[in-house]
C-alpha cells in the first residue's frame, strides 16, 4: 500500500472515479493529497457564476465535496491543496517536486483531434511525471 | 508604507518583468483592432494603452491587473467619433476620467455589489457579440485572400499555444502573416487603407474642441457611458484577479486610479480605456503579482510602438479580424447556456435583457443600468411576498408565516389572513419570518385586534430575537400574546 498519494482532481465524474479506484492502492495509513488546479478560465467562471460573498476556498472545496465525502466515508486521511496555473504543468510540477509514492488522475477520454486542440492533462502527466502514474478511465 | 511599496512593486521582479513583456506583445494587435472599432488612428489606441498601463501601475488599486484601450470603451465611442471626430473623443476621455475620479471618491466600488451576476454575464456576452459583429465588415465580401488570411490567423491563434506558450500566439499570427503579405502581396485590405496614419510621439495637447456648453452637451452622455462601462469592466476584472491570486484589492482606489489614467490619457492623444480581462489573465497566468508587471507592459509597449510604428499601416485587416474573433470567443461566457436553462427565470431574463438592450442601443452602459434596475425590481417583488400557510388542529388555527415582513410586504401578508373565524384559538407562527420595521409591527397589532373583536384568542409564536425586540418596543401586544 502507498504511504502517500497525490490525487489530481477537478471535481468532475472522472476525478471521482479516480478517487474510487485509488482505494485499491491505499489504506488508513496512507496520506492522500488532493490537488485542485485553478486555471485562469476557471477564475472567470468562479466570478461570473459564483456567489459574491463568502470564502473562495470554501466554494472551491464544494466542487470537490463528493471526493472528500468518499474518502471520509472510507476513513482515509486526506488534505486539499489548491494551486493556480495551467492544469497539466501544475500537476506535473507538484507530482515531481513532492514526496509522493504515486499520482492518480482521471482522464476525459479525448479523441486525437480534441487532444491536439485542448490538450490532455493525463497524457502530459504520463509523459513527464517521474513517479508511478495511475490513469483511471 | 515602504514595506508595502516594496511588496507591491518588487516581489519577484524577474517574473513580473517577463510577464509584462508578454502582455505588451499581446496588447499590440488588440490596441490596433480596438482603435479601428472606435474609428480612430491605431496610434490613438496604442498611445492610450501605453499611458493607461503606466499611470494605472501607480494609481490603481489592484496590482498585476492590466488596463489599456479596450473594446468595451471603443464600442461606446464609435458614434461620437463618427459624428464629431477624434478631438471630441479626447475631450470625452478627459471628462470620463473626471467622472471616474469623482465616483472613486464617492466610494462607488461598494456599489459593484449591487450588480448581480446575471447583469455581469449579460455584459460580457454583449461585449463579445459586439466585438464579433464589428469584424463582419472586415471579413465578408472583400476577397478570397481575406478568408485565407482569416483562416490561417485562427489556426495559428488556436493551435500555436499547444507548441509554445511563452510568446502570445496572436503576435505570431500578426508578424508571420504581415511578413507574408509584404513578401508575396495579396488582395487584402490593410490598416493603412482605413485612413490616414500620422505617427508622432505622444505629447501634451489640449483637445481641440470649442470650450462651450454645446461641447459639454455633446460629450457628457458619452463620458458618462465610458465611465460606467470602464468601471464595470475594471471592477469585474479586479475581482477575477483577486480570485486568481487569492488576494484582495482596493476597489475605490482602483476607481480613482482608472479616472486619473483616463484623465491623463485624454491630454496625450489617447482614447479612454479600462482593465482588460483577457490581458490580466495572461499576466497573472505568467506569474505576475506586482505593479511592476503592469508598468513593464506599458513601457515595453511604447518601445515596440517606436520600433514597429512604420509597419502598423501594412498589417492586413483579416489578421486583426481573426484575432478579434478569438478575443470575442474568449470573452463570451460559454456557461451562459446552462445558466439560461438552470438559473431562476428572473435571473435568466435579466441576463438576456442586458444583452438585447446592448445590441439594440450599442451602449454597454445602458445594458448594465437597465439590467440592474430590472433585477432590483424582481428582487423587490420577490422579497415583498410573504407566504402564509394555514392549518387547523382541533379548535386551534395555525398561521405559518414565511418571508420578510416590512412596509412593502404587509399587503401581501394581510390579504392571506381570514378574519371570519370566531371563538377560536389562533396561533400566528413566525418561525420562518422576520419583522423589519414599525409597519410590520403595526400590521400584526391590527391583525391581532381584528381577530380579537370576534372573541378569538390570539397567540404570537416563535418570533426571532430581533423581531421580538421591536415588538416589545413598538407593539401594544402584551406578554399573554407572546409565546415561545
Amino acid at each position: 500500500m502507498y504511504k502517500t498519494l497525490l490525487l489530481a482532481a477537478d471535481g468532475s465524474e472522472n476525478s471521482l472515479r479516480a478517487a474510487e479506484e485509488s482505494i485499491n492502492f491505499i489504506d488508513e495509513n496512507t496520506r492522500v493529497t488532493i490537488l485542485n488546479v485553478v486555471g485562469a478560465d476557471d477564475v472567470k467562471d468562479e466570478v461570473l457564476h459564483g456567489s459574491q460573498s463568502g470564502n473562495v476556498t470554501t466554494r472551491r472545496k464544494e466542487k470537490l465535496s463528493q471526493i472528500l465525502d468518499f474518502y471520509d466515508g472510507k476513513g482515509i486521511i486526506h488534505e486539499v491543496v489548491f494551486k493556480h496555473g495551467s492544469p497539466a504543468d501544475t500537476v506535473v510540477s507538484v507530482a515531481n517536486n513532492g514526496a509522493f509514492d504515486a499520482l492518480v488522475l482521471g482522464t476525459r477520454g479525448l479523441n486525437n483531434f480534441q487532444e491536439m486542440v485542448i490538450g490532455s492533462v493525463s497524457h502530459k502527466a504520463a509523459k513527464r511525471v517521474t513517479i508511478p502514474v495511475l490513469i483511471v478511465k | 508604507m515602504v514595506e508595502n511599496i516594496k511588496k507591491e512593486w518588487f516581489t519577484q521582479p524577474g517574473t513580473n518583468i517577463l510577464a509584462g513583456i508578454v502582455v505588451a506583445l499581446a496588447l499590440i494587435p488588440e490596441a490596433i483592432a480596438f482603435s479601428i472599432i472606435a474609428g480612430v488612428d491605431p496610434m490613438v489606441g496604442l498611445y492610450a494603452s501605453f499611458i493607461i498601463a503606466v499611470v494605472i501601475s501607480f494609481t490603481g488599486g489592484r496590482p498585476a491587473m492590466i488596463s489599456a484601450a479596450t473594446g468595451a470603451v471603443a464600442l461606446v465611442v464609435t458614434p461620437l467619433v463618427r459624428e464629431h471626430g477624434v478631438e471630441y473623443l479626447l475631450a470625452a476621455t478627459v471628462l470620463m476620467g473626471i467622472i471616474q475620479i469623482a465616483l472613486g471618491i464617492l466610494k462607488v466600488g461598494r456599489l459593484m455589489k449591487f450588480i448581480p451576476n446575471s447583469v455581469m454575464i449579460g455584459f460580457v456576452n454583449a461585449l463579445a457579440i459586439m466585438i464579433f459583429m464589428a469584424q463582419i465588415e472586415h471579413i465578408f465580401g472583400i476577397s478570397l485572400d481575406t478568408y485565407v488570411y482569416l483562416a490561417i490567423t485562427l489556426l495559428i491563434v488556436y493551435l500555436f499555444p499547444r507548441l509554445l506558450r511563452k510568446i502570445p500566439a496572436p503576435l505570431i499570427a500578426l508578424v508571420v502573416l504581415t511578413a507574408a503579405y509584404l513578401i508575396f502581396g495579396s488582395d487584402v485590405r490593410t490598416v493603412g487603407d482605413l485612413g490616414q496614419i500620422e505617427r508622432s510621439l505622444p505629447g501634451f495637447i489640449i483637445p481641440d474642441v470649442p470650450f462651450t456648453l454645446k461641447t459639454v452637451q455633446i460629450i457628457l452622455p458619452f463620458s458618462l457611458s465610458m465611465a460606467v462601462v470602464g468601471l464595470v469592466e475594471s471592477l469585474l476584472t479586479a475581482r477575477i484577479v483577486d480570485n486568481a491570486t487569492d488576494s484582495f484589492s482596493n476597489k475605490n482606489r482602483e476607481s480613482r486610479g482608472q479616472g486619473i489614467a483616463n484623465f491623463i490619457t485624454g491630454f496625450f492623444g489617447g482614447m479612454g480605456g479600462c482593465a482588460m480581462i483577457g490581458q490580466s489573465v495572461i499576466n497573472v497566468g505568467a506569474g505576475a503579482t506586482t505593479r511592476l508587471s503592469t508598468f513593464t507592459a506599458g513601457a515595453f509597449l511604447m518601445f515596440l510602438i517606436i520600433v514597429l510604428g512604420d509597419w502598423v499601416v501594412q498589417i492586413p485587416m483579416p489578421i486583426l479580424a481573426g484575432i478579434m474573433v478569438m478575443v470575442s470567443i474568449g470573452t463570451f461566457d460559454w456557461g451562459s447556456f446552462r445558466y439560461a436553462a438552470k438559473a431562476p427565470r428572473t435571473d435568466a431574463f435579466v441576463m438576456i435583457l442586458t444583452v438585447i438592450i446592448v445590441l439594440f442601443t450599442s451602449n454597454l452602459a445602458l445594458g448594465v443600468i437597465v439590467g440592474v434596475i430590472f433585477s432590483a425590481l424582481f428582487f423587490a417583488t420577490k422579497i415583498s411576498r410573504v407566504d402564509v400557510q394555514t392549518e387547523t388542529v382541533e379548535d386551534t388555527i395555525h398561521y405559518y408565516f414565511r418571508g420578510q415582513i416590512f412596509f412593502a410586504s404587509i399587503d401581501s401578508m394581510m390579504g392571506q389572513l381570514d378574519f371570519n373565524f370566531s371563538d377560536a384559538d389562533i396561533v400566528l407562527d413566525f418561525s420562518n419570518a422576520h419583522l423589519w420595521d414599525d409597519s410590520a409591527v403595526e400590521a400584526i397589532d391590527t391583525a391581532v385586534k381584528k381577530f380579537e373583536t370576534k372573541s378569538n384568542k390570539v397567540y404570537v409564536k416563535r418570533l426571532d430575537a430581533d423581531s421580538r425586540k421591536i415588538v416589545r418596543e413598538l407593539s401594544r401586544l402584551n406578554e399573554q400574546h407572546l409565546i415561545q
